[in-house]
């Protein structure tokens, strides 16, 4: 029954035949675009790059250790001032956005129904959309004038760690619900009770993923300088308490824009700063990896 | 194929057993209480710039262009004329590479390269003003302006005028070029997502009908990743909307409106962040000056926060895991 | 190995001692087999057998996956799909594919059905045309030609397999490729791709690859069998099923692994 298929028919069919090139120009085409649209990486590595050697290029020459222990004086002198005081707020703010947002992410990952839960975070996100400016004209108004604060390292730091706090909240709340719900129902169906289980079982599983949100946050944090230049003020002595202004390294860099630079020791002390703020912050993210590469081996079995 | 994510399946969690029997209501709705932080901090946001504002009815003049006025559309044009274009930029390449990196490089190749774009989305705000204002601007003023000038000055606002382009560089071209990289990881990262998201064997359907790749990208993955690539357009615009130190950097701050793309101007950020010292002096005209300020910041945030819902709707995946975004 | 030899002048594929190899694991080894004009064969084994892998690389789908070796040749009329000149674009035009779940593009009926065609340029009414054609050689047609605007999408799960074999059936393969298409649709869509399987076997080319003794039961002609990559045995349908002639295949027909 079977009828062959005639010769001429295969012959037609020749697969390396091209009758109207479209084959060779759809080919073409695609080849082209693998080359071309990778090349576009180059636009966010170039500027990175250049950013980098520049700043470096700019710092590392007159980079001595009297830079980090002596503090400014007009356009001369050191980065100690802005250094001890970028750390200070810093620290506090990191307080300030833990007390917030670690309670609120673990709340909403443990607590609040489903649908409460998806609400919250995207008023967690919208928040941390909201734009540093605006936090900081916050934190004028709510902490340098109403409160009363003036212009200090108490406002500064509190400020800042409402603005951080949207980020360590994320952290949190994927952290503790990103416990495998097996061992989560394990843990509870055998009878813990649930501070037991957040705090023996969760908390350790949930601990690394915390952290590096932490210090994502901090290094968010620490660059910023919107919510400083508005609540506090660029002093030349570290601050003695927290009642008294703080200077900071963005904030010293900003000041030092703003007064323009006449003198080349001015231009070498911004990009000094700006030097170690890339350093603190590519610490941060160093750090950030390091912590996920080593709680992914940890970790590996539990989520099978 | 898609990945849920995570927090989607909690639907097979078990609820921690009912604490309304044991103490009061302060023990009944403490743990839950932390959670509605974030909310309570965005109304004391919007609670403080209220009140600060007194929305101080500036009369119409509010919605107009003279400054003297109180009139802010000047810095709300300026936004858009900043961030509209440096949205498009950002989303033509972001495509570009999100495409290069989903659909053309090795995998292992495209690993390599894609933190590269991350890192631009980690360096702080002011130093990019620094690199830009030093090193970008300058070069831009001495080589690519009076190119663009002299090439392309008939098309409208690409011609000199009075005092611009300015050897500086800086400016509004300025301040769109650098705002363009500053979005760039965000429009990147949410696109990639959204094209690797493509459930495999669909892109493979189309390859196995003799389509090429690029034309599974038009005509099928790119059209399927629509929602997200739209959500990443809002989110990169609530981004640029809100960026303020780079920006005042580099726009040659001047309240006005721009005669040329080279010209300076302002926008509401640089506004507040370049004028804000005349509202803290404590007499009557500063007062009246911080309630400008934060009137205008109370739209600022208006923008933001809208944009920032849409996408966030968009792209519907809870977190993503790039600083800062 | 077993076959019963076809007239040469009727096979339009050829495979001729095709090995998979990826890295040190052999998918596939030394495989070779005809396929002629007019026949489903359906494709069976156990899993991990390489029955998917066989069947990719019949339209060269293998490449997408880094790290895989092909050796061997499969032949095309005479042609060997994996020579120098041959570009697999043109390969996956002659050669359909439908996937285990319904994989129809976010867009109409019509234009699900026209994809392939609108990679060139067609003549709208040609497209008009073949789009009919393929629909109602994929018994759709009836069900969605008032219607071929309406989104893909919204089709149920065994329209859409249907619509994705009219999609594959319209630039006119020689050849339909078929990865377990049934395997995600409930035993009435199920029922109705089967039968439109058999009304194809008139005209092209079937290779059905399937997990479902039943179903190759049902439609096919012949039947092979791989075993960890090895082609074990292949026949006339009835001839595998009830007189099989190694022991692996009979241990596979009935389920008893004694």
């Amino acid at each position: 029954m079977a009828v062959s298929t005639s010769p001429s028919v295969a012959a037609v069919d020749d697969l390396t035949r091209d009758r109207s090139g479209h084959v060779r120009r759809r080919t073409a085409l695609d080849r082209a675009i693998g080359w071309l649209l990778p090349l576009l990486f180059l636009v966010a590595i170039i500027p990175i790059l250049d950013l980098v050697y520049y700043v470096s290029s700019q710092a590392l020459p007159t980079f001595t250790l009297h830079v980090l222990t002596t503090n400014p004086s007009g356009a001369t002198g050191g980065l100690y001032a802005p250094l001890v005081g970028s750390l200070a707020i810093l620290s506090l703010a990191t307080g300030v956005a833990l007390a917030f947002g670690f309670l609120g992410g673990l709340a909403t990952a443990e607590y609040v129904s489903d649908s409460a839960a998806g609400w919250i975070r995207v008023t967690a996100n919208v928040m941390a959309g909201t734009p540093a400016i605006v936090i900081g004209l916050f934190g004028y108004i709510a902490f340098v004038t109403y409160f009363g604060w003036g212009l200090s390292l108490a406002a500064a730091s509190v400020t800042l760690g409402v603005f951080m706090t949207p980020y360590v909240f994320r952290a949190t709340d994927l952290a503790y619900a990103s416990v495998p719900p097996h061992i989560r129902e394990a843990a509870l169906g055998s009878g813990a009770r649930p501070l037991q289980y957040l705090l023996k079982v969760a908390s350790p599983i949930a601990f690394p993923q915390v952290l590096s949100g932490v210090f994502l946050a901090m290094a968010i944090g620490v660059g910023e300088t919107a919510p400083l230049v508005l609540t506090t003020t660029p002093v030349e002595v570290p601050p003695l308490g927290l009642g008294s202004p703080a200077s900071a390294l963005p904030l010293y860099i900003w000041t030092g824009y703003q007064s323009g630079y006449i003198l080349p020791s001015a231009i070498h002390l911004a990009f000094e700063a700006s030097f170690l703020l890339l350093v603190i912050v590519v610490g941060l993210n160093v750090l950030v990896r390091i912590i996920a590469a080593r709680s992914r081996r940890r970790l590996e079995g539990l989520f099978q | 194929m898609r990945t849920e994510p995570v927090l989607s399946e909690s639907e097979d969690r078990q609820p921690f057993p009912d604490l309304s029997r044991t103490g009061g209501r302060l023990v009944r709705w403490g743990p839950y209480a932390p959670a509605l932080i974030p909310l309570a901090l965005t109304l004391a946001v919007i609670a403080a710039l209220v009140s600060a504002s007194r929305l101080q009815n500036f009369g119409w003049g509010f919605f107009g262009f003279n400054y003297a006025n109180f009139g802010v559309l000047i810095f709300v044009v300026g936004s858009l004329l900043t961030s509209v274009p440096a949205l498009l930029i950002a989303m033509a390449v972001g495509l570009g590479i999100a495409v290069a990196s989903a659909t053309y490089l090795p995998r292992l190749l495209a690993a390599w390269l894609d933190p590269f774009v991350d890192l631009l989305a980690g360096i702080p705000s002011i130093i990019y003003g620094m690199w830009g204002y030093f090193v970008v601007a300058p070069y831009f003023g001495a080589n690519v302006f009076p190119f663009t000038v002299s090439r392309f000055g008939w098309i409208p606002g690409f011609g000199r005028s009075e005092f611009s382009p300015s050897p500086t560089g800086t400016g509004l071209a300025m301040a769109i070029i650098i705002l363009t990289l500053m979005i760039l990881p965000i429009t990147t990262v949410l696109m990639r997502d959204a094209l690797k998201a493509v459930p495999r064997d669909l892109w493979e359907s189309g390859l196995a009908l003799g389509a090429t790749r690029w034309e599974v990208n038009r005509r099928v993955a790119i059209p399927y990743a629509k929602r997200g690539i739209w959500g990443a357009a809002f989110l990169g615009f609530g981004r640029a909307i809100g960026e303020t130190v780079a920006v005042a950097m580099v726009i040659d701050q001047a309240e006005k409106l721009p005669i040329n793309i080279y010209d300076g101007t302002s926008t509401m950020s640089s506004l507040i962040i370049e004028t804000i010292d005349a509202a803290f002096i404590t007499n009557a005209s500063g007062r009246i000056y911080l309630h400008f300020l934060t009137e205008l910041a109370i739209v600022l945030l208006a923008v933001t926060l809208a944009v920032n819902v849409a996408g966030r709707w968009l792209i519907r995946r809870t977190y993503t895991e790039v600083a800062g975004l | 190995m077993s076959e019963a030899p076809p007239s040469l002048s009727d096979v339009v594929v050829s495979v001729a001692d095709l090995s998979v190899r990826a890295r040190e694991r052999t998918i596939l080894d030394h495989v070779s087999l005809d396929f002629s004009a007019r026949s489903l064969t359906a494709v069976v084994g156990p899993s991990g057998c390489g029955k998917t892998t066989f069947i990719r690389t019949l339209n060269r789908m293998t490449e997408l996956t880094p790290g895989l070796s092909v050796e061997g040749s499969v032949f095309y009329l005479g042609q060997d799909i994996y020579g120098a000149s041959v570009n697999p674009v043109v390969v996956r035009r002659r050669m359909g594919m439908v996937f285990q779940r319904p994989t129809v593009f976010p867009m109409s009926v019509f234009e699900n059905a026209a994809f392939g065609l609108r990679l060139v340029r067609t003549e709208e009414d040609e497209v008009d045309r073949a789009v009919t054609e393929a629909l109602q050689r994929a018994g759709l047609w009836e069900e969605v030609k008032d219607e071929l605007d309406r989104p893909a999408l919204s089709l149920s799960g065994g329209q859409q397999q249907r619509l994705c074999i009219a999609r594959a059936l319209a630039v006119r393969p020689r050849v339909l490729l078929l990865d377990e298409p049934t395997s995600a649709l409930d035993p009435g869509a199920t029922q109705r791709v089967e039968a439109t399987l058999q009304r194809l076997k008139d005209d092209i080319v079937l290779i059905l690859v399937t997990h479902n003794v039943g179903q190759a039961a049902r439609i096919s002609d012949r039947i092979a069998f791989l075993h960890s990559g090895r082609l074990v045995e292949v026949g006339a349908t009835v001839e595998i099923l009830e007189r099989p002639r190694e022991k692996l295949t009979e241990q596979f027909i009935t389920g008893r692994y004694e």
